[in-house]
């Protein structure tokens, strides 16, 4: 069972305070609160410009906030920060000369993977998870976009993080593709493995425990897609209408 | 500091490159392309032993200049410098990653052009053969990690390509590689004296023409090696300013 959310920083995946960020005169994040509990697959929905990736930039280590606090697993050192999570960015990001293997095998020694047989069994761990085990030795030049997606998302479990940061990791993937990363998300979370999941998409908002719609640097509404949904008083609503519904309305708040 | 993420950032980019048969076709082909230029355009012999030391600084700056600042750009513009940063990697750690990776192709071509020069071009020089290669190392290692930090401030390729007129050609101008800097004015002789390359030259000569030792040549060896230091510094301070916003 996850974790309900709590006041206490140290038992969330995330807390974040007042978190504020600015690009120049471009407000990303303004005054942002939000507390992600652990062993869940939490969204982060919201147009674009709404500061999905900002966040999740700063969740990742890559900005700091310019305002506010923010703790991942009870941490707020980014160094401390960045051993505990895995970062699958919206690119590949990968080394196109370098085969599958290479490239998670890559990863997992800048994770500290140094003893080469537990580093050689966590590679082909990763490598299973995503199904990519029998491709492991195709340059990932060759390989087709979402298999180049899928080697991204091993490059970012080969060391087992308790957090997840994912940024629209389905973005550009077939429907068929879609499910099975849905279903490698799901099957992580059971292992009590935080999923934070950055998204347009209303259907990958359907598959989350519990979501927080982003519009202008804030969060408007927090809650599992059914209590956002019931939210807005019509049992027949979509998360598109919910979200609309919120934006309407200009609330903002914990629905649950 | 982990010297072994350090290793395999080297590692990987060696694989990189290896695997690259085109590039790797180009870092070795190109010197000799220019450096046979050079052997034509100086027929003289006399003329071309006082060229040749310059130009082998020269070159040796410029070919690895190009090398990091491109390939350093490409790892910010493909993604995969900004998957780096989220990782417990330290900055240091992947200036000095990319020092060591770089570090093996710019000794090959600073070899290529040192044999080429002394074997096929036929020029003279009195120093000990080991120490003007270990001088044009450590003119390299400057030149790598000025272009790691050049490249920071670059968005594209086309940008990066700019700063070879911006930084490299007054440094050809002004350093003593067409005509002595103690002929030029006042104030120009002053900018020479904190360019790297005006010690490259003036080092260079001193083992090739002088006979000079790595000792003896000392001062430019040490402000060359003071200039590499910094510019690791500089690179890696500048990588989280790199980092695509």
């Amino acid at each position: 069972m996850p974790m309900m959310p709590g006041e206490n920083p140290q038992h969330l995946a995330v807390w974040a305070d007042n978190v504020s960020f600015a690009y120049g005169d471009v407000k990303a994040l303004q005054g942002l609160k939000l507390q992600v509990p652990r062993g869940i697959s939490f969204g982060l929905l919201g147009p674009n410009g709404a500061g999905k990736t900002t966040l999740i930039r700063i969740l990742a280590g890559l900005l700091r906030p310019q305002n506010g606090s923010i703790q991942v697993l009870g941490e707020s050192s980014a160094r401390k920060v960045a051993q505990l999570i895995g970062y699958m960015p919206q690119v590949p990001a990968l080394y196109a000369e370098l085969s599958a293997l290479e490239n998670v095998d890559f990863f997992a020694r800048l994770y500290g993977l140094s003893n080469r047989r537990q580093r050689a069994q966590r590679v082909e761990e990763a490598l299973r998870f995503v199904d990519l085990w029998e491709r492991r030795n195709a340059p990932t030049l060759k390989l087709s976009g979402g298999m180049k997606q899928r080697v991204s998302l091993a490059c970012a479990i080969v060391h087992q993080p308790p957090l997840l940061v994912l940024d629209e990791p389905t973005v550009g993937l077939d429907p068929e593709l879609r499910v099975t990363f849905w279903d490698h998300f799901h099957s992580m979370t059971r292992e009590g493995i935080t999923l934070i999941i950055s998204s347009h998409t209303m259907d990958d908002a359907a598959h989350c425990d519990r979501l927080a719609f982003l519009r202008s640097g804030r969060v408007i509404a927090e809650g599992s897609p059914q209590e956002l949904r019931e939210a807005t008083g019509n049992l027949e609503a979509s998360l598109e209408d919910a979200f609309l519904y919120f934006v309407r309305q200009g609330v903002s708040g914990d629905v649950a | 500091m982990s010297l072994s993420r350090a290793v395999a950032i080297a590692r990987r980019i060696i694989r990189q490159f290896t695997r690259d048969r085109r590039t790797l076709a180009f870092i070795i082909i190109v010197p000799l392309v220019v450096m046979t230029l050079v052997g034509l355009s100086f027929p003289e012999e006399a003329v071309l032993d006082y060229v040749a030391p310059a130009l082998m600084a020269t070159l040796a700056m410029f070919f690895v200049f190009i090398l990091t600042g491109v390939s350093f750009l490409r790892e910010r513009a493909q993604g995969t410098m900004e998957r780096l940063m989220a990782s417990p990697v330290s900055r240091l750690e992947i200036a000095l990653g990319y020092l060591l990776g770089f570090f093996l192709f710019a000794a090959a071509q600073a070899l290529i052009i040192l044999l080429f020069t002394i074997l096929v071009l036929g020029v003279h020089y009195q120093g000990a053969l080991w120490q003007i290669f270990v001088f044009q190392l450590i003119i390299t290692v400057g030149a790598l990690n000025l272009g790691m930090f050049v490249s920071t401030y670059a968005r594209n390729e086309f940008q990066v390509v700019q700063f070879i007129p911006l930084i490299l050609a007054p440094q050809v101008f002004l350093c003593g590689v067409i005509w002595p800097v103690e002929q030029m004015p006042n104030y120009l002789q002053a900018i020479s004296k904190v360019l790297p390359l005006t010690y490259a030259v003036d080092g260079l000569r001193g083992i090739m023409l002088d006979g000079s030792t790595l000792v003896g040549v000392g001062l430019d060896l040490g402000v060359l090696l003071a200039f590499a230091a910094a510019m690791t510094v500089l690179g890696a301070v500048a990588l989280r300013r790199g980092a695509p916003a």
